[in-house]
């Protein structure tokens, strides 16, 4: 979800990560704390730390403070400044510049949060410390908001070319390298998008994306088509919708239950279960699992992908007093957005003030909304309000806009600018 | 009787230090009302008082009037994607608690100066053209646009001026609590008003204070 760099750099994100993976966070160009050996700030009160400033992780950081000021809070970023994924794909068709997107963190420091620009390399529960490259810091409750890595592996031919295949499914420099590639194509050149499998990130972002690019190029490059490949056996989200909206795109070819298996690219080819598909530009979404530090901490489940939680306080299932939020979970009837990752902020952040406390808990059901932009001008949104029955979410009521609209499309901008003031302010 | 008043100060400097430690744990959680609205920031703003030009302020929203708007909303009277869930998930969580936390937040007026109409002119020119279109307003919303709580007539001053101007439209197509016979007079009023002074009368509202 951050950059690590500016444009220019694109791959710095998947370099980064393999090197944390093997316990160095230095990739960043940030070695402040990754060179600290030792207790990074010795705790002198109680302290929670948060890994990620994203859409669950910064809102917990900020409700941490909100409700108890005298509750410590440390936030592990390595990006400079918060990016949004929401909005990300009006970046592809040109409306959007990255600059709209991205906030400083600036509001949470004068919050008297300690942001340090570095990432976890492991966790050790049994101690209660986050481990920073040689150094480490201690807690009293910690939050895991990881967000999404991906599963190159389940694709033949992607973990070799993982530096130039795109995803853009973390806004940053893919999101302004695929927007060039877009501009760049040939009129008549053919754009191939692949869906993941559910669950992934966003499930209705890859069909906005369709028609953000549909858009632009029936506005741009009237000859060009694009080619939807989907592992789901149908739109995932908005359905019907989305299907309206695309009426006013004949340059989309949809087809289902067509799964990405294979990628050449020295023959600009991807391979699925039943077609060999030509592409010029491709925009490939990989499968997706919990952010690496999750996964390498063992908070997923039997599947390795996932993070089960408590619906009530968002502790993980595996270990206590660890709370896992945002894209990184599983179990809740939730879409993996970004107002449910603010939501769950909240509520982890409350209950961790709670507990830390001595006080109960009180219920806070998570909400979602989410909008959709369909052409440069119009929008369709989805609703979903959720109860907590017997320590466990229930959804009340899911609701669809009955129509694309310009209203729906106001309505998207002053949520965006509400909810990152929610996160960041 | 030393005794007892030796036991009385113990007591007496024990109470006292009770009540300090409560002073200091005190936070906004002490405020049962804090936990139950914070999915609403995300839309609302802080504590009710939105930002941004299309979600309205709910801070210091008298509580009868928010809560006839959470059954309208829930029923499907005051038909909104968007609430239509949310007011099912506030009854769920106890709509008079949240309706009281509201209504005791200061109102902050709305930072919004023009709203998103393309057609419209400078803000000053709208805000001129919708205090003279606001006349028929004034009756029931008052001179200053405060409202009057006993009526379940809701303030308009300082409130988020796309919002305004998107009610105005739902009031004359009479898709906004159709039935409801409260609202009759104020309907004959909006079908009145051209579609074009809409954001006019926004921009002035909104402006007021």
């Amino acid at each position: 979800m951050k950059p690590r760099q500016r444009a220019g750099a694109p791959m710095t994100r998947r370099r980064f990560l393999g090197a944390a993976s093997v316990g160095l966070g230095l990739a960043s160009g940030v070695a402040a704390c990754a060179s600290t050996k030792g207790d990074i700030a010795p705790k002198s009160g109680r302290r929670v730390v948060v890994i990620g400033a994203g859409w669950g992780g910064a809102t917990a950081a900020r409700y941490v403070r909100m409700a108890d000021p005298s509750i410590e809070v440390v936030l592990l970023e390595p990006g400079r400044e918060f990016v949004s994924c929401p909005f990300s794909n009006l970046v592809l068709s040109g409306l959007r510049t990255m600059d709209s997107l991205t906030r400083p963190y600036d509001r949470l420091r004068d919050r008297g949060i300690r942001i340090i620009n570095e990432a976890a390399t492991a966790i050790e529960p049994d101690t209660k410390r986050v481990r920073i490259g040689e150094g480490y810091l201690a807690y009293d409750r910690l939050v895991v908001a990881p967000g999404i890595d991906f599963l190159w592996e389940q694709i033949e031919g992607l973990p070799a070319a993982r530096d130039t295949v795109l995803h853009a499914w973390k806004a940053g420099p893919q999101t302004v390298e695929l927007a060039r590639q877009i501009q760049s194509m040939a009129d008549g050149g053919v754009f191939v998008l692949t869906v993941p499998p559910v669950a992934y990130r966003c499930p209705p972002g890859p069909y906005e994306r369709v028609c953000q690019v549909a858009w632009y190029l029936k506005k741009n490059k009237p000859k060009s088509k694009l080619i939807v490949l989907d592992a789901n056996p149908n739109i995932v989200s908005k359905t019907a919708l989305f299907r309206t909206a695309w009426e006013a795109y004949p340059n989309i070819d949809y087809l289902a239950s067509n799964k990405v298996i294979a990628l050449d690219t020295t023959a600009k080819e991807v391979r699925t279960e039943f077609d060999r598909v030509k592409y010029d530009v491709l925009n490939l979404i990989p499968p997706q699992r919990a952010g690496a530090i999750a996964v390498q901490a063992d908070l997923v489940g039997a599947d390795k992908r996932w993070c089960e939680v408590d619906h009530v306080t968002y502790e993980s299932v595996k270990h206590k007093e660890i709370h896992v939020i945002g894209d990184a979970t599983i179990g809740l009837p939730v879409p993996k957005s970004g107002n449910v990752a603010n939501a769950m902020g909240k509520a982890a952040a409350l209950s961790i003030v709670s507990l830390l406390n001595g006080k109960p808990v009180p219920l806070m059901p998570p909400g979602n909304t989410c909008y959709s932009w369909v052409n440069d001008r119009e929008a369709i949104a989805v609703v979903n309000a959720y109860k907590i029955e017997n320590g466990k979410v229930v959804q009340i009521e899911q609701k669809l806009t009955p129509a694309q609209s310009v209203s729906v499309a106001q309505r998207a901008e002053s949520w965006r600018l509400s909810i990152w003031s929610d996160m960041l302010s | 009787m030393n005794v007892r008043l030796g036991v009385g100060l113990v007591l007496g400097i024990l109470a006292l230090l009770a009540l300090t430690e409560e002073g200091r744990a005190a936070g906004p959680l002490d405020n049962p009302g804090f936990a139950k609205v914070i999915t609403c920031s995300a839309c609302h703003g802080e504590n009710g008082n939105s930002r941004t030009n299309m979600m309205p302020i709910i801070a210091g929203l008298d509580p009868a009037y928010f809560k006839k708007q959470i059954e309208s909303y829930a029923t499907g009277k005051r038909p909104s994607p968007e609430m239509e869930p949310y007011a099912k998930e506030i009854q769920f969580l106890g709509v008079d608690q949240i309706a009281a936390y509201f209504a005791a937040q200061k109102r902050e007026p709305t930072p919004i100066r023009v709203t998103i109409n393309p057609a419209l002119p400078s803000t000053a020119d709208a805000i001129a053209k919708g205090k003279v279109a606001s006349a028929p307003c004034v009756i029931c919303h008052g001179e200053k646009g405060a409202g009057d709580p006993a009526r379940l007539i809701p303030g308009l001053a300082g409130q988020a001026p796309g919002y305004l101007a998107q009610q105005m439209l739902l009031f004359k197509q009479d898709t906004r609590e159709p039935d409801d016979q409260l609202l009759a007079a104020k309907k004959a009023v909006m079908r009145a008003v051209p579609d074009s002074q809409f954001a006019d009368l926004a921009a002035y509202y909104a402006s007021l204070r």
